[in-house]
């Protein structure tokens, strides 16, 4: 087990408790698990749609949820995006 | 190795088009395309005061790049490229974003801006609060993020 922080970014830094949360999860987990551990940890069924339409990314890259969590200490969670 | 025919960044000040022009010149360009985002006074039918725009500022930034490199890929590896967007609130009549290219000529410069600007809106990891003049305010919806291939 380890710790992993995910950074809530636009529409969903409101649905936590902070902007940070700190997770528990397995070594061997993927993102799609770190996506329902999340949502455990988010109130309302506003904020589960929202991550529902979400992407999880490292500083690097937007990652997809079949993969394995990278080796790193932090995500972010992104919400679908609107620049410009 | 940063590559300097490109420049991408997120910043908290006001955005300069002259910075992006200077950078996007070269003798063999006779060619300058600039975009610029501003903040509008209403959207759908609600009056606007400020939008507060929130970015992941590193992953942004590598996305500019890539988007850029695919623009050099596409219409020429001579091309400079300038995307900027800011973070913060802003007022009505701020500019948000800056994208600007040139080219030796203006075909290229046209389509490689056009496809910057769109990719920016689909592809960027930013996101918009606004704020409207009944003290209100609403993020806005967006596109859902693709993992990187």
């Amino acid at each position: 087990m380890r710790d992993l922080d995910v950074r809530l970014f636009g529409a969903l830094r409101p649905h936590g408790p902070n902007p940070t949360l700190t997770l528990r999860v397995d070594d061997d987990v993927t993102v799609a698990a770190v996506r329902a551990a999340l949502a455990e940890r988010l109130a309302g069924d506003d904020a589960r749609a929202l991550l529902a339409a979400s992407a999880f990314a490292t500083d690097e890259r937007v990652l997809d949820d079949g993969e394995p969590l990278p080796d790193v200490r932090e995500l972010s969670a992104l919400p679908p995006v609107c620049g410009g | 190795m940063a590559d300097v025919r490109v420049h991408a960044a997120v910043e908290e000040g006001a955005l300069s088009v002259d910075a992006a022009l200077a950078h996007c010149a070269a003798p063999e360009h006779g060619a300058a395309a600039v975009f610029v985002g501003r903040v509008r006074n209403l959207n759908d039918g609600r009056a606007v005061t400020a939008v507060s725009y929130d970015v992941h500022p590193v992953l942004c930034a590598r996305t500019f790049e890539a988007m850029a490199a695919e623009a050099l890929a596409r219409w020429g590896d001579d091309l400079r490229a300038w995307l900027v967007h800011r973070h913060g609130r802003l007022a009505v009549g701020e500019a948000s974003v800056v994208v600007a290219v040139s080219s030796g000529h203006r075909e290229a410069a046209f389509a490689a801006l056009r496809y910057l600007v769109e990719e920016m809106k689909k592809r960027a990891p930013v996101w918009k609060q606004e704020h409207y003049v009944d003290g209100d305010s609403a993020w806005l919806p967006g596109h859902t993020l693709v993992a990187d291939a």
